[in-house]
């Protein structure tokens, strides 16, 4: 396995093995096996810099590396993107 | 490794505030505790839906397990990096690891 990414949406995280050589439609067509979700209506984030990746760039010329964490939205009803939403730990209450 | 994504392949980890982490069943098995549920012929139901919940382990600390077991199998091909683990964490994610057996 060259590396991985983590791939966020709400409260969940797809950890996507990839290759740096790969692209963005790459991984997208990995998701839409986990996410039953076409291609078309898949927009990837790099949370760190909040740019949208491009479908025909490959990993590395985003300069996406190892552990890298993107956002993932999904199209909605309405055609539109919906907003880049990760839900986080603290707001949720534990019951351990 | 191979590298197509499969349904059947991946597991879903479930923390104690209901986050989930999807990941390969391979990471997933690093932990011998999580190899032998998902192993066991005797019907634990994490074995059917391939997902398995830890009530008790927060969702930072399953992530940082998720990572180390994606770190584990890269170190083992021989990519030999650092993991790097905050200081404030380290009881927490020890007992974790403790639990899981890995």
């Amino acid at each position: 396995m060259a590396m991985y990414i983590r791939v966020k949406r709400d409260k969940t995280t797809y950890f996507v093995q990839c290759d740096p050589t790969e692209t963005t439609l790459d991984i997208k067509q990995k998701l839409l096996v986990l996410i039953d979700q076409p291609t078309d209506n898949q927009c990837l984030t790099l949370a760190s810099s909040s740019e949208t990746l491009d479908d025909s760039k490959t990993l590395a010329e985003q300069k996406i590396e190892n552990d890298a964490v993107v956002a993932l939205t999904l199209r909605k009803d309405d055609g539109e993107f919906e907003e880049v939403y990760i839900a986080r730990p603290e707001d949720f209450t534990s019951y351990s | 490794m191979e590298e197509t994504t499969k349904k059947g392949d991946m597991v879903k980890l479930i923390s104690a505030e209901g986050f989930e982490f999807v990941i390969d069943k391979k990471a997933a098995m690093v932990s011998q505790t999580i190899r032998n549920m998902l192993t066991s012929p005797g019907g634990f139901a994490e074995t059917q839906h391939g997902e398995v919940t830890f009530p008790e382990i927060s969702t930072h600390i399953l992530e940082k397990i998720c990572q180390y077991f994606y770190w584990s199998l890269q170190y083992a091909s021989g990519k030999e990096t650092e993991f790097h683990i905050e200081p404030e964490i380290t009881l927490e994610l020890m007992m974790a690891a403790n639990y899981l057996h890995c």
